[in-house]
């Protein structure tokens, strides 16, 4: 066995049986790294050490490597596992730290926006009424009085209009004439709009804004309609009561009931009003049992309905032999207080930022 | 429509009792009955009292104590009314325990000034008979024995009244007659068709007292008199004052009651004259002159049009046609000679005179309806029948009828699949023939699977076979349809302006704003305040100035909805609206373009540290936000300072037009304080983002590309440079962006700092670069060196220093 100069071997055995305390001591990852360096870095102790190596007789320089690397792969490993412990250290001390104070409020993402409870109400009735297969129209709000009143059947000079008590208007640059002008009444403009433009068969709805010279806690003279028509070959009032109670179904409840009462609207024969079952007050068994918001009748009336007045076809050239239809309005608003418990119509247009935030 | 149970009953004795079932079968089949209420409720419990003496109250003034016999006992009863009858007369004693609606009260023993009282004597009002409370209720001698109940003395003291909410296609259920056959129908009852009792023989002729002329046929087809000689006026008695009462008609006197009854009986309006007063002893239907006068009955001096039709005496009008009568011949204390009208006049002309007139009355309402021409006679037999009765008249000859035009009533014919193919409920020819039958309708003629139906004179709506598959429908009850989902033909959407208004609102909820729906009514003021155009629709019948015209922006109603917050103690609003604006356009229809508007006021929502009140970045990054929602081309926008003077309602220092891809689409910026003061909103910063949706849409969504996502490695650097505070952030920006090249991937301002260090008049900014190549990895000198240029640039562009 080849002899190990005097100068190598004690500083190696120092090393070896010093390093596991100095790594242990370390109290840092930063202290550790330090150390770890001192001994294994470029000017770093074990270096140091191997300058040495050319005082070794040649025949002693691999066992002496073979000490140095061993104890390098030692000193890696010590250091390693120093790191390990002191990471786990830090865990365990950020885990037992103390917990957050859960109790402070929650930071919102953003601020949440709320869309209008009229709004909603209508989305949902036109998500309803398009997955029945009918398909959006716009109509104008500012309308002439024959598409308006006089196409639809509306004689002139009758107590039918006063049903609809209208806002007539003066449009500027209008050229002169007979042709007179409102805001629309209700959405039924769009029936003798898409009449007019359109070849039947259609199926469409129409929401939008009407207005009626009403204002009082039931009335606002703006208010919101969705209109629903049908006109094909062989409609039958059937047909309309299968899409109302359809309708029931889906928007306000499996197991909704939908009850027509005969009315008159000048544009429909038969007409009808129409109720649903009072979803306030429904009992486990399917009943209601009457309570205040529909009056203790167990129903609400929610809209009008009919089929299509052969005039109304005759007006937009269409051959009411040959085709029949059905057409409902609903009110917006009204759905929308019944829906959410709204007492007072007038809560829906003041529109009073802790009111628009319930929604 | 009031409507007397106990009426229909006479009329039609078969009909129920039961007042619910009467309801809701009228209700089925479209006459909707809206309440029922108790008539006379208060007369239960009461007697009839005989009054036995009557001495004054021993201390107290007015006060009479009153002993009444109540069959059999007798009782003192403390009494304040003025007619206390003579000894033998007959009173109503409410006992102990009665309760009287009308009051609000029930009876209890009581000690008034000292004396114990035990009920009360009652008038018409205190019973809810009637309007009367300035007396006690006299009954007629022999009516009834003391002690006996008041409801069986005269049952006419309590009845159940119907509300009936008469669509004004039924003029027929405007008169008790009419209700009645229409529920004998639906009730499948015999209906029993009146016979009116003829007065008294006649002395001599009508026409020897008046003659009658009609010189306009179109407008009064038929005109109906009676002449009635020897009348004595007075108050009717107490059953048809009741009734009058029972359905909201004041009682006036015995002849006017009667035109009021056979009105409410028969459905058919009539008007008393007082012959004295006619002058010329004539009578003409002609149309007023323009500026004709005359004063009606509510006393009311009119100027008439010459559309108005009016009954002339000898000199002039002396009645609106239809609509009211004059006040110079009414029926007075003094009429001995009534002549009595019924006609029937053209219904749009009717309605035409009470709109210009504004007057709605009894009258004109059934005459706007159409009356029954059919039963003209019939009426004025009925009433000539009934002043004989009440006020001893002599019918003058007979009932005479003018008859200018013919009427006719209409004939239908119905092929009787309609009725299936129309309601998808078989219904067959008989049942049919059947429900027509019971409604007054009559089969003329059946050919081939039709049958020809003549309607009656009382159902002016029914003109078309539709109008008979109706009346079938509803007599069968909507019920008896089934529901059945039809097969649906798709149509296409055609609805661009509610798809882009949904887009628009699903685009502010997401950044956070809540939607307000504000009235489109605005006034001229409130639009000139922000600016916006001058209105372009304006009402004629506006409800108040304050809504008198159609918007030409959003802004006036969103900033009174701000106004009621704050007013209300909640200064945080973040609202937005989309609606149309209503503007100038060549046609007959204004230009409704779809806008969004949406405000912005309050603080700015912070966590756990001191808010801070919105600014103009606020309104920029919603907008910024809108755009990047609606059509991916948040890149695109532009805020182009405004040009000289800023729009008014703007404040001059914030206020900018928006830009999408180089197209003006809307305007943006802090409230003018000006305008926030108009609005009375008191202070704080409000910021305004307006959004024309129209334009928006037509620059169009950019379509959604997918890119590649980066598979190299980005460097980043900092960058602090202070330069002059009148150099835009904005163009610093642009400028490293574009010293960077093709190798920025991104380049962000993310720090504005002023004060500390830096010198007075300048700013610190702080901008962010991330330097990304697609093809390789950038070494460090690479990104080392661009940056450099990157500094150098700013440097020598805005004299910029850089910030250590």
């Amino acid at each position: 066995m080849t002899e190990i100069p005097a100068s190598i071997e004690p500083s190696l055995s120092a090393l070896r049986a010093a390093f596991p305390a100095r790594f242990e001591a370390a109290p840092t990852e930063q202290a550790l790294r330090d150390e770890n360096a001192k001994i294994l870095g470029k000017k770093g102790e074990l270096t140091a050490i191997l300058s040495q190596m050319r005082t070794v007789p040649p025949e002693a320089r691999k066992a002496i490597g073979e000490q140095v690397n061993a104890l390098k792969q030692a000193v890696e490993a010590a250091f390693e596992a120093r790191l390990r412990s002191l990471a786990r250290a830090k865990r365990e001390q950020d885990l037992s730290a103390p917990p957050f104070d859960l109790t402070l409020p929650g930071r919102p993402p953003a601020p949440a926006g709320h869309p209008h409870p009229i709004s909603i109400v209508r989305d949902e009735i036109v998500d309803v009424l398009v997955s029945l297969g009918f398909a959006v129209h716009d109509g104008p709000e500012v309308e002439l009085e024959e598409n308006n009143f006089t196409k639809l059947g509306f004689p002139p000079d009758h107590p039918a209009t006063d049903m609809q008590d209208s806002f007539w208007v003066d449009v500027a640059g209008a050229p002169p004439g007979e042709r007179r002008t409102l805001l629309r009444t209700h959405t039924s403009n769009v029936q003798i709009r898409a009449m007019t433009t359109h070849a039947p068969p259609m199926a469409f709805i129409a929401p939008g804004p009407t207005y009626r010279r009403d204002d009082d806690a039931t009335h606002s003279p703006m208010f919101h309609q969705i209109e629903c028509f049908l006109i094909d070959r062989h409609v039958t009032m059937a047909n309309l009561k299968g899409v109302l109670a359809e309708f029931a179904e889906r928007f306000f409840g499996a197991g909704t009931p939908v009850r027509l009462r005969p009315s008159y609207f000048p544009f429909v024969e038969p007409g009808a009003e129409v109720d649903v079952g009072c979803p306030f007050c429904k009992q486990p068994n399917g009943t209601r049992a009457g309570c205040s918001v529909c009056k203790r009748t167990g129903w609400i009336e929610i809209l009008g309905c009919g089929m299509i007045h052969p005039v109304v076809f005759e007006s937009c050239g269409i051959d009411p032999e040959q085709w029949t239809g059905f057409a409902f309005g609903m009110g917006i608003e009204r759905v929308a207080m019944v829906r959410y418990g709204i007492p007072d119509l007038r809560l829906l247009f003041e529109n009073d930022p802790r009111f628009l935030a319930q929604f | 429509m009031k409507a007397s149970l106990r009426w229909l009953r006479e009329l039609c004795p078969q009909l129920p009792d039961d007042a619910a079932a009467l309801a809701a079968r009228l209700t089925a089949a479209g006459l909707e009955v809206e309440g029922t209420e108790a008539f006379g409720a208060g007369t239960e419990a009461c007697v009839v009292a005989r009054v036995v003496s009557a001495r004054p109250h021993p201390s107290r003034d007015g006060l009479r104590l009153v002993v009444v016999d109540r069959g059999g006992r007798e009782q003192e009863v403390v009494c304040g009314a003025p007619n206390v009858p003579d000894p033998g007369g007959l009173v109503v004693l409410a006992p102990l325990g009665a309760h009287l609606p009308a009051k609000g009260m029930t009876i209890e023993r009581r000690t008034i000034a000292g004396t114990v009282s035990e009920g009360m004597l009652c008038s018409e009002a205190e019973l809810g008979l009637g309007d009367d409370g300035s007396g006690l209720l006299v009954l007629p001698a022999g009516v009834a024995a003391p002690g006996a109940a008041l409801t069986h003395a005269l049952p006419g003291a309590r009845d159940t009244i119907f509300e009936i909410g008469l669509t004004p296609n039924r003029p027929d259920g405007l008169g008790h007659l009419g209700l009645a056959r229409e529920a004998a129908a639906l009730f499948e009852v015999p209906f029993p068709p009146p016979s009116p009792t003829r007065g008294a023989d006649a002395t001599d002729g009508g026409e020897k007292h008046v003659s009658v002329s009609i010189e306009d046929a179109e407008r009064c087809p038929h005109y109906g008199f009676a002449v009635l000689v020897g009348a004595r006026i007075a108050p009717s008695p107490l059953a048809v004052r009741w009734r009058l009462s029972s359905l909201g008609v004041r009682p006036i006197s015995n002849v006017v009651d009667v035109t009021n009854l056979v009105m409410l009986e028969l459905g058919h309006p009539m008007h008393a004259f007082d012959l004295a007063r006619v002058r010329g002893g004539k009578i003409v239907v002609r149309r007023a002159r323009a500026g004709e006068a005359m004063r009606t009955l509510d006393g009311v001096d009119r100027t008439l049009h010459d559309d108005d039709l009016v009954i002339c005496d000898g000199e002039g009008p002396v009645a609106l046609a239809g609509v009211m009568g004059g006040g110079d011949s009414e029926i007075s204390a003094s009429t001995t000679r009534v002549l009595l009208e019924c006609a029937y006049f053209d219904p749009r002309g009717i309605r035409r005179a009470a709109r210009r007139h504004g007057l709605h009355t009894e009258s004109s309402h059934r005459f706007e309806r159409g009356v029954d021409w059919g039963d003209t006679r019939h009426a004025l037999e009925r009433a000539a029948s009934l002043v004989s009765t009440l006020a001893g008249a002599t019918l003058a000859g007979r009932t005479h009828l003018e008859e200018a035009r013919s009427l006719s009533r209409a004939s239908v014919t119905l092929r009787c699949e309609r009725v299936g193919a129309l309601l998808g409920a078989e219904v067959s020819r008989s049942d049919v023939g059947a429900i027509l039958g019971r409604l007054g309708f009559e089969r003329q003629g059946a050919r081939d699977g039709a049958d020809t139906w003549l309607a009656p004179s009382f159902r002016p709506d029914v003109s078309r076979p539709v109008d008979l598959v109706e009346e079938v429908a509803r007599v069968r009850g909507f019920d008896a349809i089934p529901a059945t989902l039809p097969a649906i033909r798709p149509s296409r959407d055609a609805a661009p302006r509610a798809s882009l208004a949904r887009r628009a609102r699903a685009a502010g909820v997401s950044m956070g704003l809540s939607e307000a729906i504000s009235s489109a009514f605005v006034s001229r003021p409130d639009l000139h305040a922000v600016g916006a155009p001058a209105p372009a629709v304006s009402l004629r019948n506006p409800m108040s100035e304050e809504q008198s015209v159609m918007r030409t922006s959003l802004l006036p109603g969103l900033l009174r909805v701000l106004g009621h917050a704050r007013r209300h103690g909640e200064g945080g609003v973040r609202v937005f609206s989309v609606g149309a604006l209503f503007l100038a356009s060549a046609g007959s229809l204004p230009d409704e373009r779809l806008a969004f508007a949406a405000l912005l006021a309050g603080e700015r929502p912070a966590w756990l540290t001191k808010p801070q009140p919105v600014d103009v970045w606020d309104a920029k990054g919603l907008l910024e936000g809108l755009v990047q929602r609606m059509l991916h081309r948040e890149d695109t926008v532009r805020l182009v300072s405004a040009a000289a003077p800023p729009p008014p309602a703007f404040h001059p220092r914030g206020a900018a037009s928006v830009e999408v891809d180089g197209k003006v689409v809307g305007s943006l910026g802090p409230l003018h304080p000006d305008v926030a003061d108009a609005f009375e909103l008191g202070d704080g910063p409000v910021m305004v983002v307006q959004l024309d949706l129209d334009a928006l849409d037509a620059v169009g969504a950019r379509p959604v590309r997918f890119a590649p996502l980066p598979r190299f490695p980005a460097s980043a650097r900092d960058l602090a440079v202070v330069v002059r505070d009148g150099v835009p952030g904005g163009d610093v920006e642009r400028a490293v962006r574009e010293a960077a090249g093709e190798l920025a991937e991104q380049v962000a301002l993310f720090d504005r700092f002023v004060g500390g260090g830096v010198p007075a008049g300048h700013a610190s900014l702080a901008l962010h670069v991330v330097y990304r190549a697609p093809d390789r990895t950038l070494t460090d000198a690479e990104v080392d060196a661009r940056h450099a240029e990157v500094v150098a640039a700013v440097q020598k562009r805005f004299g910029a220093t850089l910030r250590a």
